[in-house]
């Protein structure tokens, strides 16, 4: 179990960041929080403010427009702060990795962030157009320590 | 107009629990679920058509001098399936699995590493070594000029045709 587990083995309240997403991502949040997934069983709970947040569950590409709210929120949750890059979009960009209007995924906002001295403690990448409500379970788990990690860089020769 | 808690716990109880225990049992994935994709490195060529047909270039192909690398990036990955269909010898195959959560940057990559030919003429490297056997079975013919590459192709093809048309003696004028 690593140290962010340890920080995080109560209750994580996690605050939902719209960053210019579809609204796809959104609705499973929704559902993972309805009673038939019921993410409440590990505590989640989802907080209107980011000063109450230890997660900020972050959807969609980053707009440039969306920007400076997006550093603002994620300058105001507390420490230990740590985002889950919803979707795609959220993780990589999605089907708008290199459009005029977005910045591209949660990496590009990282080094923006970096530039800011806005430190993050961890991120979490939940790939799925949009996610199913499981994958999002499955990373409240993992971040929590229930489950382990499955997915690893693979490299094959092909010949 | 509320309904009594007692009236409350009767419908509770004949409705019982409706609550899935996820982590702790398997998911319930529909037949036409799409997950990620998996790539069999022993019948890919790297002919690149998935490359093109994937919409978010999740799919994308790095050449360098002798290799030749197709980088499968699941987190931009949108699970449209199309490089299924395309896949000329059917490499790839869709999966279910949709637990892909990570805490690290690079777990989301897949690499598969192709070595590249040379041109016999010109020494500038040129298609995948299996797209060149792969190409050789289909169309054998090919095996006369399949160890060039093809803007030597086409240069000797000019020259063949420039022969013919002109002369050889006229030519070399």
């Amino acid at each position: 179990m690593s140290l962010k587990s340890s920080i995080l083995k109560k209750s994580i309240w996690v605050f939902h960041l719209n960053t210019g997403s579809c609204n796809a991502c959104d609705i499973e949040i929704l559902d993972a929080l309805t009673p038939y997934h019921d993410a409440e069983r590990f505590g989640v709970k989802l907080v209107v403010s980011p000063r109450h947040a230890d997660v900020i569950l972050l959807t969609g590409p980053i707009t440039a427009e969306s920007l400076p709210k997006v550093l603002n929120a994620i300058e105001a949750a507390p420490r230990p702060r740590i985002i889950v890059a919803l979707g795609s979009c959220g993780s990589g960009g999605g089907i708008w990795h290199d459009t005029y209007s977005t910045i591209g995924g949660v990496n590009k906002l990282l080094e923006i962030l970096k530039e800011r001295g806005i430190e993050v403690d961890a991120v979490y990448y939940v790939p799925g157009c949009p996610i199913r409500p499981e994958a999002l379970l499955y990373a409240v788990a993992m971040i929590k320590g229930i489950v382990s990690k499955k997915r690893e860089m693979k490299i094959y020769r092909a010949d | 107009m509320s309904i009594k808690p007692v009236k409350l716990v009767i419908i509770a109880g004949k409705k019982g629990r409706v609550t899935v225990k996820y982590p702790f049992q398997e998911p319930v994935v529909t037949s036409e679920f799409r997950g990620e994709i998996e790539i069999d490195p022993a019948k890919c060529i790297g002919c690149g058509a998935c490359v093109r047909a994937c919409p978010p270039n999740a799919l994308e192909l790095l050449e360098s001098e002798k290799e030749t690398i197709l980088r499968y990036f699941v987190g931009r990955c949108i699970f449209c399936w199309r490089c299924v269909d395309v896949c000329p010898v059917s490499a790839i195959k869709g999966t279910k699995n949709f637990e892909l959560a990570t805490d690290k940057f690079t777990d989301l990559y897949t690499l598969i590493v192709h070595t590249r030919v040379i041109c016999e003429l010109c020494g500038t490297p040129a298609e995948t070594v299996k797209m060149q056997r792969y190409i050789t079975e289909k169309v054998p013919i090919s095996e006369e000029y399949i160890t060039t590459c093809p803007t030597c192709r086409k240069k000797q093809f000019v020259e063949k045709v420039a022969t013919r048309m002109v002369g050889f003696s006229e030519l070399k004028k």
